[in-house]
């Protein structure tokens, strides 16, 4: 036994149908670029929940979800002076996206290619894991146009992007139709993704047991349906009028 | 019961296959399908044709030497049960069946039904044994088991190998068979010795010919001798295990 594996590990004579492996050893390993997925794709299912709670304070005024924004840009202050936690934590965001996306897009050639030429009947009605790939590259495109949007106020922002006002910015973007219903359909999406995302971060990461399996399985629906929900509450109110600048 | 059974002919594994349709007028609610194929083959002998090449043994589902795609879902419409315990009884007058052979990128198509899976065996030889001295017997209860561990040991050592788990994953991954020894092994004391070698070696070998697994859960449904999909998660976990550890057990 050894992991050099590209050929037969024993020294028996090599019955006629056995062959040696004639693909080479994967590289990066399926199972590190598994792991990878789980490891980044954690850290954005805890982004998104404190996004969320964030986003949420809309509801409460102005003036506090102003001042929540003000408080994001001097994190940590004294102790990191300046925006220094807010770049940093933007590079750990940045670098788990890049390995996120590469890792996925890098296990899907590889699913595709071990699938052969023939398509498979599903059985298994989970909308999520088939998905995945491309919920996950049009949540992609979401990110760029909601950095553009709402962080730098840039090409697809709402005419009036002030960088103090997050408040004024949100509620202006949200009152165009189109952008609302973007953002919900992309909520919709991210609700499909994380659902099956948060399923996957178990298996990825080795949970076996049966508790463990069906405790993250419940929580996993429960997370996405809170994200999409809560998330979506927002362009339906400014649509509707319940919240505007002012 | 009169059935149209779409076969999947191919001559050899570079020839091009297709779907060769054949009425079977006589078939019985009580057939196997491999009855039901020895019975397409009665009628194609009869009438001077090639049979179709299609594997069997015990025909009693210990062995996992059949394996046909049915309709598109492995071994046949019910679920956990081998080809060979699979009956017409599941299908209507008048009905088209389509058999085909397991697919996978993994599982090149030897003639007909038969597909190579070897890709199996290699994972196997990477590391699915135990490196004991095989003579004499011991004493029975020199190493003690638990009741439970050797019952969970069981479960996952129920695999019989036939690859029905590659042919039903949408991405040809062959996670649950190979999670399925990992955790067979890691549950016995003479398995445990070379448990996170074996995880290095068997993952790597894995690798080479099956695809990744997505969690889609297919694999435990076709599964036919009922491996729990937490074999899946087995896999990372022992390799993972071998990784933060670096030893040899």
């Amino acid at each position: 036994m050894s992991s050099e594996t590209t050929y037969r590990p024993d020294a028996d004579p090599i019955p006629s149908a056995a062959r040696p492996a004639a693909t080479p050893a994967p590289f990066p390993p399926t199972w590190a670029l598994k792991v990878t997925m789980a490891v980044t794709g954690s850290i954005f299912v805890a982004f998104i929940l404190f996004h969320l709670a964030g986003n949420l304070k809309v509801y409460i005024g102005a003036e506090d979800f102003n001042h929540y924004a003000e408080w994001l840009r001097h994190l940590l202050n004294p102790l990191i002076p300046g925006s220094g936690f807010l770049w940093a934590f933007r590079a750990v965001m940045a670098i788990s996206l890049v390995l996120h996306v590469y890792s996925g897009i890098t296990l899907w050639v590889r699913a595709r290619r071990a699938r052969g030429a023939h398509a498979r009947r599903f059985l298994v009605r989970r909308l999520g894991s088939r998905t995945m790939i491309w919920t996950g590259l049009i949540v992609l495109c979401f990110i760029v146009f909601h950095i553009l949007d709402l962080t730098v106020g840039k090409i697809v922002a709402a005419p009036g992007f002030a960088p103090d006002d997050a408040y004024s910015n949100l509620i202006h973007s949200f009152e165009r139709p189109a952008v609302a219903l973007f953002y919900g359909l992309t909520m919709a999406l991210i609700a499909v993704h994380i659902s099956h995302g948060i399923w996957s971060v178990v298996n990825d990461l080795g949970g076996t047991g049966t508790r463990l399996r069906a405790v993250v399985f419940a929580l996993a629906g429960a997370i996405a349906v809170v994200v999409a929900v809560a998330n979506l509450s927002i362009p339906i109110a400014v649509q509707l009028g319940f919240l505007t600048v002012g | 019961m009169r059935l149209i059974l779409e076969v999947w002919r191919q001559a050899s594994p570079q020839a091009q296959g297709h779907f060769e349709p054949y009425e079977i007028a006589d078939a019985r609610e009580e057939m196997s399908l491999l009855e039901l194929l020895d019975r397409l083959n009665h009628q194609l002998i009869e009438a001077n044709q090639d049979p179709v090449a299609f594997e069997s043994d015990c025909r009693e589902g210990i062995c996992g030497t059949c394996g046909i795609d049915v309709n598109g879902t492995p071994h046949g419409p019910e679920d956990n049960v081998p080809a060979c315990g699979q009956h017409v009884r599941s299908f209507h007058d008048g009905d088209t069946v389509r058999i085909e052979p397991f697919r996978a990128a993994g599982f090149t198509i030897i003639r007909d039904l038969i597909v190579d899976r070897t890709g199996l065996d290699r994972i196997i030889q990477a590391g699915g044994t135990v490196a004991v001295d095989a003579g004499t017997a011991m004493d029975a209860d020199s190493v003690l088991v638990t009741h439970e561990q050797s019952e969970q040991a069981l479960d996952f050592a129920a695999c019989i190998g036939c690859g029905a788990c590659v042919s039903a994953c949408p991405n040809g991954a062959a996670y649950l068979f190979t999670g399925a020894k990992l955790k067979h092994l890691s549950l016995m004391p003479h398995g445990r010795m070379e448990r996170g070698k074996r995880a290095v070696s068997m993952v790597a070998q894995m690798e080479h010919e099956f695809g990744p697994c997505s969690q889609i859960g297919e694999c435990a449904l076709a599964c036919p001798a009922g491996v729990p999909l937490s074999a899946i998660a087995t896999v990372n976990a022992e390799r993972l295990r071998a990784m933060l550890r670096h030893r040899d057990n």
